[in-house]
């Protein structure tokens, strides 16, 4: 069970400074627009936080590209609006941190090929729940999931949409029980990703096959044993060696259920 | 939900059949294998495909198919991408209008969306999974190829070309 409070709100009010920009190209204004600076939520995702930004820009760029979907990037590299925003800085800034995070917006030329389409929130929630419910398969073979009603499921995506801690975590708590015997998880839903930003399928257990709980230097020995010294980054912090995978899992996985970690 | 589940070994060797399979009855399947990482490993397939529309005009698409094991599920998954002439990748909804199975938005859009691929890590269609264990449940026994058995339930959704004497 996800017991400590402190920590789960600790990471639920995680926050970024982000200062957009328009690409230079696409500014069709004799004005230059005003950079648009936010704090936005760790746990959440680009789209559900640039309505604002977007408006701001839009009567900056050529009329005929105000219907286009919008798309970001870091330093020249898009941002994949699928995976949570702490992640996405983490992976790019978290051995060199800067803040406020500077970010180009655009309006033209998306790329395709490596960004997922986003036309609306609605795509955004169902690939959410369609994670949440990958990672059920991993922790309880789909069985929280499945037994939960509509209205749970809805009450998940419109907590972490309007940031209600409360709300979120009177359901998420359900999908962070043990089931069983054995206290813990059947697998670990956990994705380690290196700096090109590409994750391994990895089926993790939380148990050494002695029983004991596997702690963090265990599984990198486990995936790196030729690599001793690799550390692992999540929410900002670099995770101390001796953190047990299960109660990692049930307090620092992101809303989607998922660890997202960032190999480093 | 579900206690179906093949190992990834299964399916390597569900794979290899499936394309000995297709190449015996010159069907164009290609198997890719990386040496040090089995997950990796999917079969993969190119054709061109063409739509007649309700004015009978008739539009020609290129599309490619890859199947891979979903570790999470346990399960074969089906992804692809379809080019219209221009190069363009066709969008979710002009799947659907192409697709044989004449559905509504809902239905198709809660079977197939859009996702970044967990081998080739590009955007690809994905068939979801979820549904996948269950019915594949039912078959296992009585099945000649695993890989075979499941692209039986995904052909009606896209439009794809397999000769019928794969199927005996």
């Amino acid at each position: 069970m996800a017991n400590d409070r402190e920590v789960l709100r600790e990471i639920w009010d995680g926050k970024l400074p982000i200062c957009f920009q328009l690409d230079q190209e696409e500014i069709m204004d004799i004005q230059q627009p005003d950079p648009f600076y936010v704090m936005v939520p760790r746990l959440s995702y680009f789209p559900l936080v640039i309505d604002k930004m977007k408006r701001h820009f839009l009567r900056f760029i050529s009329q005929e590209n105000a219907d286009n979907e919008m798309w970001l990037d870091y330093n020249g590299q898009p941002l994949k609006w699928h995976y949570p925003i702490g992640f996405l800085y983490d992976l790019f800034c978290g051995n060199d941190p800067q803040l406020p995070w500077n970010l180009t917006v655009h309006f033209t030329k998306f790329p395709e090929h490596i960004l997922l389409h986003c036309s609306n929130k609605d795509i955004v929630e169902a690939h959410f729940m369609s994670t949440v419910k990958e990672a059920d398969v991993l922790k309880h073979r789909g069985q929280v999931m499945s037994t939960m009603q509509k209205k749970d499921h809805n009450q998940l995506w419109l907590g972490l949409q309007n940031d209600k801690f409360d709300q979120f975590w009177a359901i998420n708590r359900r999908l962070m029980e043990s089931h069983g015997d054995n206290e813990g998880f059947k697998h670990i839903p956990i994705r380690i990703y290196s700096d090109d930003g590409i994750c391994r399928q990895r089926l993790i257990s939380p148990r050494n096959s002695d029983g004991s709980r596997k702690i963090i230097q265990q599984l990198i020995s486990e995936l790196y044993p030729d690599k001793p010294d690799v550390k692992l980054r999540t929410h900002g912090i670099l995770l101390p060696a001796d953190t047990p995978l299960q109660w990692l899992s049930e307090h620092m996985s992101y809303p989607d259920n998922f660890l997202h970690i960032c190999l480093c | 939900m579900s206690s179906f589940g093949i190992s990834p070994e299964e399916f390597v060797y569900a794979a290899r059949d499936f394309v000995d399979l297709s190449d015996k009855y010159r069907d164009s399947w290609t198997l890719h294998q990386n040496d040090n990482e089995i997950l990796q490993t999917y079969i993969r397939k190119e054709e061109f495909i063409s739509h007649r529309d309700e004015n009978d005009k008739v539009f020609l698409y290129r599309a490619e198919y890859v199947i891979f094991f979903n570790l999470s599920y346990g399960v074969p998954s089906f992804s692809f991408n379809v080019w219209d002439c221009s190069g363009k990748l066709l969008t979710l909804e002009e799947v659907r209008q192409i697709s044989l199975i004449k559905t509504t938005k809902e239905n198709f859009y809660s079977v197939v969306s859009q996702q970044e691929h967990p081998v080739l890590y590009k955007p690809y269609f994905i068939v979801h999974p979820c549904r996948t264990a269950t019915i594949l449940q039912e078959f296992k026994s009585k099945s000649r190829n695993i890989i075979l058995t499941f692209l039986g339930l995904i052909i009606p959704l896209v439009q794809l070309n397999l000769p019928l004497e794969f199927a005996r």
